[in-house]
């Protein structure tokens, strides 16, 4: 049987010195949580400011992405080596407390077959795994592929993995050591092979008394090294991932404006609207900067950063975190990155799904916006336009030479009779005011008639909304939102079709805050649903088509397989490299459908990787993605190859 | 230095032609109501003329109280005060008398500055009859404005180019759009700030209009044609298009 602390004299005082450690390693820990400390608090207060409520935290995702590391897989190797690390040194962190438990409380971890099993044979296993991931990680920090190294590399990963290396091979030395003196151990198969290697008459009792004593010191020296180096991020990713609502895209929540009808209050002196500064972040982004470990998979999804535009997620949370850490809470962040920057996030969240610990790239960015927006009135100036245009008119298509109801003419379109009509129809703005995704509402029209649907539109169109909030203008957002809300409480409207996953996601998401309710359902699921019910006799003519996901159905709403089903129905479906969740966007999201191209085109790039599948058509069901697109094959084609589902769908009706 | 910026609200003036229709001799009431786009860019130079010279910048309108939410704007976009003169005649001299009522009441203006012409009825009369009724210089198409030495210095724009000219005293100036005088979007706390802010509202005066009566008011309607050439002999095509092109006498 093992003897715990053999050939150690004093071995205990390794154990005693674990106190000042982790004195140490809290001490550290405790500086970051000051830090976080001077944000916003995340608490909602109640209005007598008496109580707060804690924000929910969410124990799935701790499990799900925190434990088991799931999104770190989407990388294998990366992710492999990973769960190699991890789950190695839980394994030796396990062993290491129970040989405590051992000289403790004299549990008789070193005998049977636990001893053979566990102490010797699961603690070589996992020594040899943490090394094989630490020499992946390290050898990988030697030849960085780009999205670690662009715009930065964040230092101090490649001593620590390299310490770990050293305590790991010292660990396996110390074993071998013991085993030249003591004989085999039948289940240590590193520590028999290591030892296997030594030259005969090799010093094993004074080179393992002088092995062990510099493991445990080099051990003790990197526990308490933690919280000082990216190392910190073994604490902090469980707990950002925890906080982290699991919901897909940013919750970017409705601003209470309240404060601003108050005759009593000054609007002047009124808090700050969006983020300008450091300290007007709240905590859990103060805690998203901190745990960051600029691993780069935003940048490298990121269609901004990967078109060469202003933007980069990671240099974003990389800049922030670096102010985080030199506690410059007060420089103006939309100077320190740039307003061109903010403003080119197409808000298509891919950052966001490709983080494995839960960062939210896209509210970080969309709260700066927010303030340039809001305070300083600073929009790019297509975007101001478009602005101006939602501000004044309710629609943001400036110089439009379409009327509301161009749309519907040579149609019966019926109007919304409240407690007759079950679903409104909802056109959106794009599909009222682009000639070219009118015909998207024109052949939804036809669908909804030709299956016997109670539907109705509006008499006078309107916005969400949404491209406001997307420009960061949360209040012009707001006013139009519960415009809406009541007009549709007036029409007792319950149902509603949408043609434009932004509509989608902005009632399903942000009209319930502002007390809106509905049944919300985009197009292409409703056209879905007829299919599978035989209300719309289509068939298969042997057509390819491409569908291209929308951002705010696929990866904010994870609709993907549904308008699959749609194009299954009347052809065949070929995929793209990227698509479903891991879509790349068309360039037009968060406002720049109204940016002024520069450089390589996102809808370009798109067009490309949709073309080179070889398909006869493109198929979207967003008109934002439609014109995009439309747009970005003009590069390629003189042929139209981009269609909306319900097109699609409408044609084959009619010549069926 | 007092500006006074003149402001007049009209149908959008962004409505397409397609889907125009009067009602009343006027525009549908079912257009939305906005400031005037040159007026906009008045009430921007004035705002920039105070954030320069630290000047008052008062907002006058004519029109009915059902404006005021709309002319708010101007004032979130940084002006001071707001009036309006209430009326509803159409008749440029009635507008101008009335403008001029509101402009003696203020008692100190030193400067006009109101849009080229209205985005209603583009007629461009209403700041030269206003300027004739005050008694001060008048000058149109102006896009820049700087104050010194008890004078004024203005760039005025015309089609090919533009010209600077120097002169004193009081002045109704025309103001057109150039790229320093792009309306600025009002920031969030300065609309909530300007809700907030008292009104100044006239009565307006009686005075006998121009003498002109409308007779009719039309508008041509929009009507787009379209005709695909084929293009299997490109040559036969080219002829085809230039014919038709010389039959409608565009060439």
């Amino acid at each position: 049987m093992r003897v715990p602390y053999w050939n150690i004299g004093y071995g205990y005082a390794i154990d005693l010195l674990a106190f000042p450690v982790l004195v140490i390693f809290l001490s550290g820990l405790y500086n970051h949580y000051r830090k976080i400390r001077k944000g916003q608090e995340r608490f909602k207060k109640s209005p007598d400011k008496e109580h707060s409520r804690p924000g929910p935290f969410f124990i799935s995702s701790v499990l799900t992405k925190g434990i088991l590391g799931t999104r770190i897989y989407r990388k294998f190797f990366t992710g492999l080596a990973h769960g190699l690390v991890f789950w190695g040194m839980a394994t030796l962190s396990l062993g290491t407390l129970l040989v405590l438990a051992d000289v403790v409380l004299k549990l008789p971890v070193f005998s049977g077959a636990f001893n053979r099993w566990f102490m010797s044979f699961g603690l070589d296993l996992a020594g040899i795994s943490v090394l094989t991931g630490l020499i992946f990680f390290l050898v990988r920090r030697l030849f960085p592929p780009d999205r670690l190294v662009t715009p930065k590399e964040r230092k101090g990963l490649f001593p620590m993995a390299g310490l770990l290396a050293v305590i790991i091979v010292t660990g396996f030395l110390t074993e071998a050591m013991r085993i030249k003196a003591l004989g085999p151990d039948p289940a240590s198969f590193i520590g028999n092979f290591v030892s296997g290697l030594l030259p005969a008459g090799v010093l094993s009792t004074t080179f393992h008394r002088y092995l062990w004593w510099l493991h445990g010191f080099l051990a003790l020296g990197f526990v308490a090294y933690i919280p000082y180096s990216p190392m910190v991020h073994m604490v902090l990713a469980p707990v950002n991932i925890a906080l982290a609502d699991p919901r897909p895209g940013p919750k970017m929540g409705v601003i209470d404006f309240s404060f601003f009808d108050d005759e009593e209050e000054d609007p002047e002196n009124s808090p700050a609207l969006g983020v300008a500064k450091l300290g007007d972040f709240t905590r859990k982004r103060l805690l998203d900067f901190d745990t960051c470990l600029w691993c780069g998979r935003c940048h490298e999804v990121c269609p901004a950063a990967q078109t060469q535009q202003p933007l980069s997620p990671k240099k974003v949370v990389l800049t922030l975190a670096e102010l985080l850490a030199a506690n410059r809470f007060t420089d103006e962040l939309p100077e320190v990155l740039g307003s061109d920057a903010i403003f080119s996030c197409t808000t298509c969240a891919a950052c966001m799904e490709a983080c494995p610990i839960s960062i939210n790239q896209p509210k970080t960015i969309m709260q700066i916006r927010q303030n340039l927006a809001m305070e300083r009135s600073e929009l790019p100036e297509l975007m101001s336009k478009a602005y101006n245009s939602l501000e004044q008119r309710r629609h943001p298509f400036f110089g439009t030479g379409s009327g509301p109801k161009d749309w519907q003419k040579g149609l019966d379109v019926p109007v919304f009779e409240r407690g007759k009509t079950e679903y409104l129809l909802w056109a959106g703005c794009v599909a009222t005011y682009d000639e070219r995704a009118q015909k998207i509402a024109r052949a939804m029209v036809n669908i909804l008639s030709h299956a016997g649907i109670s539907y109705g539109v509006l008499s006078k169109p309107r916005c969400t909304g949404d491209p406001a909030k997307q420009m960061g203008n949360e209040f012009l957002f707001t006013e139009i939102a519960r415009e809406n809300i009541e007009e549709f409480s007036d029409l007792q409207i319950e149902k509603i079709i949408t043609l434009c996953p932004h509509c989608y996601n902005s009632f399903t998401r942000h009209y319930p805050e502002l007390g809106g309710r509905y049944e919300v359902i985009p197009h292409s699921v409703l056209i879905s649903r007829l299919i599978a019910s035989n209300l719309l006799p289509v068939s298969s003519d042997g057509s390819s088509f491409c569908y291209h996901d929308p951002c705010y159905l696929a990866r904010r709403n994870h609709i993907e397989e549904t308008p699959r089903q749609v194009l299954e129905a009347i052809g065949n479906l070929v995929e793209m490299p990227r698509s479903k969740r891991e879509s790349f966007c068309c360039g037009g999201g968060g406002g720049n459908y109204w940016s002024e191209p520069s450089g390589v085109r996102i809808n370009q790039v798109r067009a490309k990787e949709a073309l080179d599948t070889g398909t006869d058509m493109i198929a979207t069901s967003c008109p934002f993605c439609l014109l995009m697109l439309t747009d970005g094959v003009k590069k390629y084609t003189e042929d139209n190859k981009v269609f909306d589902i319900a097109e699609l769908i409408d044609a084959r009706l009619r010549s069926g | 230095m007092h500006i006074a910026a003149l402001a007049k609200v009209v149908p959008d003036y962004e409505v397409p032609a397609g889907d125009f229709e009067l009602a009343g001799n006027r525009a549908h009431s079912r257009y939305t109501r906005m400031i005037g786009l040159y007026d906009e860019n008045a009430v921007e130079t004035g705002i920039q003329l105070k954030e320069k010279y630290g000047a008052v910048l008062s907002i006058i309108s004519y029109g009915s109280s059902a404006d005021v939410p709309i002319l708010r704007k101007a004032i979130a976009m940084g002006a001071d005060d707001l009036s309006i003169v209430q009326g509803d005649s159409d008749d440029p001299f009635v507008i101008a008398a009335n403008l001029k009522m509101a402009i003696e009441q203020m008692n100190d203006i030193d400067l006009v500055l109101a849009g080229q012409q209205s985005a209603d009825l583009d007629r461009g009369v209403v700041h030269a009859i206003l300027a004739e009724m005050l008694g001060c210089t008048f000058l149109a198409q102006i896009s820049e404005i700087e104050s010194g030495n008890g004078a004024w210095t203005v760039r005025q724009n015309h089609e090919n180019g533009s010209r600077m000219l120097r002169l004193s005293g009081r002045a109704v100036f025309s103001i057109t759009s150039s790229p320093q005088n792009v309306p600025r979007i009002p920031a969030v706390r300065a609309i909530m700030a300007a809700k907030k802010k008292p009104v100044g509202k006239l009565q307006g005066i009686e005075t006998p209009p121009m003498q002109a009566g409308e007779v009719k008011v039309e508008i041509p309607k929009m009507e787009s044609v379209c005709e695909f050439l084929s293009l299997d002999d490109l040559g036969q095509t080219a002829k085809t298009l230039l014919g038709k092109l010389r039959e409608e006498r565009y060439l």
